[in-house]
């Protein structure tokens, strides 16, 4: 059995996505997360590929990029999706949402507070609405939007908006199909069970 | 027989090219369909989420560059023997990929000389941070990943030639092994073909 070792800050951020996967995988890790202000002195002497956290280190191998190791531990999972064009359709609609999560993270990490309340109005009216408009059309009425079971596309949708409705409520109001997709995200034993035990962190 | 494969981007190389390079690699034939400004604004609310490049195949649609391009390599054998290499690939095109709009935005969208000497100030840094970290992660043989040719090469290659051929001759000249990798792509028979024989596009980037 391969071991696997997940180092990132004590965020839910960017290694999210993979603590969720692991866990509807139900495949243990070692989820080790370093504060901020240690990362300063740890950086130069940490063995990490690309000089940046997360990395996840697979039986000594350190594979970086947040998104290349989701993707390994979602194939780890059997949540990529069943065929090649399955697989393609989940990293489409995964890619999608990242543009409107990058404008998300702009408007949380804005400190400026009149500058924030401006971009939270303007993603809250502008950005926010066409995209969800969008998914609802991806999604299938069995609330998944590739084929007929979970993928990490839709483990992805729910963290994004996981993150999302802490600052926009109810956003997903009136979103049928979103709100299955969610549900059978939460539903999943493994994501449950993570749901409950996780570390509480601001981010 | 139609191409089973059928590619819509802009004229030009920026974010269709990647999967270009992928079918000329694997000497697989697909459309390559070029469109103008009017044509995308006639087709894009068609499209899957208003973006190109897309692909289609199969009757199914696909958009998103990267996923179009990593797809495509799944389906001709080019994205990596292990699922370990495949994340390796993926890391590389992910820490890449952030240069393609900035290349553009300073070479083609960029006018007012002192933005430009900013923006170039700021390309130059991250340049050298991405390329920096990629050479110390790189294979020594020619290959970013592993012992033969998979797509981060390709997307490597791409984006390192707008660098060489349009910003900055010289640039791989400070990273050895990067320089290998994009000799071993521009030396591959199929791609020197294809580079040589490629629209010059309505832009060039």
């Amino acid at each position: 059995m391969p071991t696997y070792k997940l180092t990132c800050f004590n965020v839910r951020g960017r290694a999210e996505l993979i603590r969720l996967l692991f866990a509807a995988g139900e495949i243990p890790y070692e989820d080790v997360r370093i504060e901020w202000d240690k990362w300063p002195e740890l950086k130069p002497i940490s063995d990490t590929p690309m000089g940046q956290i997360p990395t996840l280190e697979v039986d000594g191998q350190v594979i970086c990029q947040s998104m290349a190791i989701a993707r390994f531990v979602a194939g780890k999972a059997g949540l990529l999706g069943k065929t090649n064009m399955d697989q393609a359709r989940a990293d489409m609609l995964l890619d999608g949402g990242m543009d409107v999560g990058k404008l998300f993270t702009e408007m949380v990490m804005e400190k400026d507070a009149s500058k924030k309340a401006e971009k939270k109005k303007e993603f809250g009216e502008k950005h926010l609405p066409p995209f969800l408009a969008l998914y609802e059309g991806f999604a299938g009425d069995n609330g998944h939007f590739v084929g007929d079971s979970l993928t990490w596309s839709d483990i992805g949708f729910f963290n994004m908006m996981d993150f999302i409705t802490a600052e926009y409520p109810g956003a997903l109001d009136g979103y049928c199909k979103l709100n299955k997709v969610i549900d059978n995200v939460k539903s999943n034993p493994g994501v449950a069970k993570w749901l409950k035990e996780r570390p509480v962190t601001n981010h | 027989m139609a191409p089973k494969y059928k590619l819509t981007y802009f004229d030009a190389r920026a974010r269709g090219e990647p999967t270009r390079l992928l079918f000329a690699a694997a000497g697989v034939e697909y459309e390559d369909v070029r469109l103008s400004r009017e044509e995308w604004e006639a087709l894009k609310p068609s499209t899957p989420m208003g973006v190109i490049p897309i692909l289609e195949v199969d009757g199914v649609t696909l958009c998103q560059s990267m996923s179009i391009a990593r797809f495509v390599a799944r389906e001709t054998g080019l994205d990596g023997k292990t699922r370990l290499e495949r994340a390796q690939a993926d890391a590389f095109v992910d820490e890449l990929e952030e240069l393609v709009p900035k290349l553009a935005g300073l070479l083609l969208f960029t006018t007012d000389e002192k933005e430009k000497e900013e923006k170039a100030k700021l390309l130059d840094q991250m340049i050298a941070e991405k390329f920096g970290r990629c050479e110390k992660l790189s294979g020594s043989e020619g290959h970013l990943v592993g012992n033969s040719l998979l797509w981060c090469d390709l997307v490597f290659y791409n984006i390192a030639y707008n660098i060489e051929e349009l910003y900055k001759a010289g640039t791989l000249q400070s990273y050895p092994k990067l320089a290998k990798v994009y000799d071993t792509v521009k030396a591959n028979p199929r791609i020197a073909k294809w580079v040589a024989e490629r629209p010059a596009g309505i832009v060039n980037i």
